[in-house]
């Protein structure tokens, strides 16, 4: 196996007594699309901002392509980055805001006016970027990070100021630039907009990962249980903490079960020919989930 | 490091900062050039004609706040994060905005200082009075100038480099080349230094328009040297400072 597009290895950060990232570590493979995961302030940009050579971390590193931001060949080749929308000078045009970029990363003007055609910004190319919605701005943005054509995209909460619309095109277009076989890290306070999208997810809270795994897995595990209701459901209930499994009683007489599938449940029914009247999955919302995940409710987005 | 500073000059020219601020040069130049030299009195023994072309010395001001703006700009707006993730080499991004921004001061300086001398030239000929100036003289002034603008310009990217924001950089640069510099002269002692070998005493021996007047002046050359000096130590000071620090803007 070759060296991973990006690898955060025991990343940590601090300013002053402030611990913005603690002992993070994660990999981003080529082809992947990976959501990062946590509420304001968990450390996210810090994060991204120390992938990018723009800040020293305190302890650990952070590499893409197996090297320092900094000591990229061609850099802007290599990774292309979006990170708090909206830097641009306001009284500059979009299009000479990606012109000035594209002169430093040695791209063609030709390649700015695709780009901006790209993300939809061609009629309002020549106007002053200070009259841009933060929609366009993003967009703006997004097209920065593309001058290069990149192997591999960094994007910092790249849905915000979005509409539902354009939520849905970023999706797509992040899907294909993954499939393309681009490694694509997305960071994003809100679970649902990165979900449909990544293969996989790492979640971090007060700058410690607290879960990373395929969504799937992540929805297996931190899901809401089997609820389980009948005559026999006390019975189920003794027999399942017999092995050790979680079980809790629901205020109807019903029982919930954290951490058996519903398989599991239905074989020990019938192998001591219980009744039972339902066994269903409990749906829980993702954004349940990542706040279970997070400890942290106060953020809802 | 060509494609870097093409990239500042564009910079520079996308915004309307720079056309403000040369705008503003010309005018003031223009204006102020045509009132001194239509109402300049030579029966009086102060009045040079020398001092009316350093009318043009109001150009450097102006070529140290866009110098500044260089790099406290991009903080300000952020585009510093974008222009570091296409170029995270910042020495070289403070060397490319070094050579962009002294050229636009030399560009205007250029400007005021041609200005000037054409009025002042023409407006006196026309008055009927001898400027008594050899052509060497109007030359040393003319480079002088020129290049004090330019290195006021390179000054104020290292200070901003150092600094960071943009008001602070620029109150302070103001403050300390218009109020503070003039207020320590008034010491005794340590006034005189200051107005040899302060930045204004510095610039004025480079741009040699206080040749005579006030006795304890430095050569041109050795003005010229001073003011390079405290350039490249704000430069140097800057650079140092922008490698160091963690950008979260």
């Amino acid at each position: 196996m070759g060296v991973s597009a990006i690898d955060i290895d025991h990343l940590t950060k601090r300013y002053g007594e402030t611990v913005a990232v603690d002992d993070l570590s994660f990999k981003v493979e080529p082809g992947r699309l990976v959501g990062f995961l946590g509420p304001n302030g968990a450390g996210k940009t810090t994060t991204l901002r120390a992938l990018l050579g723009l800040i020293r971390p305190t302890d650990g590193t952070a590499t893409v392509e197996g090297s320092p931001f900094g000591d990229l060949a061609d850099p802007a080749h290599t990774v292309g980055a979006v990170l708090d929308g909206g830097m641009l000078h306001p009284s500059r045009s979009g299009r000479n805001h990606l012109r000035m970029l594209a002169r430093a990363a040695a791209v063609p003007n030709s390649r700015v006016d695709e780009l901006l055609k790209l993300v939809d910004l061609a009629d309002a190319a020549d106007r002053r970027a200070g009259g841009y919605s933060l929609g366009m701005r993003q967009r703006l943005g997004l097209a920065a990070a593309l001058l290069g054509d990149p192997r591999v995209l960094v994007l910092d909460e790249p849905a915000n100021g979005l509409d539902p619309q354009g939520i849905r095109w970023l999706r797509d277009f992040l899907r294909s630039m993954a499939a393309q076989g681009r490694a694509v890290l997305v960071s994003s306070h809100v679970l649902a907009e990165v979900a449909q999208t990544a293969d996989e997810v790492v979640v971090i809270a007060r700058g410690r990962s607290v879960a990373q795994a395929p969504l799937k897995e992540l929805l297996a595990t931190s899901g809401g249980g089997m609820r389980v209701a009948g005559p026999d459901a006390g019975r189920v209930a003794e027999l399942l903490r017999g092995t050790g499994a979680a079980v809790d009683a629901a205020s109807d007489g019903a029982i919930v079960v954290r951490d058996r599938s519903g398989e599991d449940i239905g074989v020990l029914v019938a192998e001591h020919r219980l009744v039972i009247s339902e066994l269903s999955p409990i749906s829980s919302s993702l954004e349940e989930i990542f706040f279970q995940l997070t400890g942290d409710p106060g953020t809802v987005a | 490091m060509t494609r870097l500073v093409s990239a500042e000059l564009l910079k520079l020219r996308s915004t309307r900062t720079a056309l403000a601020l040369i705008g503003s040069v010309v005018g003031l130049v223009v204006l102020i050039g045509l009132i001194a030299s239509i109402t300049a009195d030579f029966k009086r023994d102060d009045v040079r004609t020398v001092d009316l072309l350093g009318i043009a010395g109001f150009a450097q001001v102006f070529a140290l706040i866009l110098g500044i703006l260089a790099v406290t700009t991009e903080f300000r707006h952020g585009t510093i994060t974008p222009t570091l993730t296409v170029g995270p080499d910042r020495v070289r991004l403070v060397l490319a905005k070094l050579v962009a921004h002294v050229l636009a001061g030399l560009l205007l300086g250029i400007l005021a200082v041609g200005l000037t001398t054409a009025i002042v030239l023409i407006v006196l000929s026309s008055r009927g009075i001898d400027t008594g100036l050899t052509n060497g003289d109007v030359a040393g002034v003319v480079v002088g100038l020129v290049l004090a603008t330019g290195l006021w310009a390179a000054l104020g990217v290292g200070l901003g480099a150092l600094v960071r924001n943009q008001v602070g950089a620029i109150v302070g640069a103001l403050g300390w080349a218009l109020l503070v510099e003039n207020l320590l002269t008034i010491i005794p002692t340590v006034g005189d230094w200051v107005q040899k070998y302060g930045l204004n005493g510095a610039t004025n021996a480079l741009s040699h328009v206080e040749s005579e007047q006030t006795g304890d002046v430095l050569s041109q050359a050795a003005g010229g040297a001073l003011l390079l000096l405290y350039t490249t130590a704000f430069v140097i000071a800057g650079t140092l400072a922008m490698r160091r620090r963690d950008i979260t803007s």
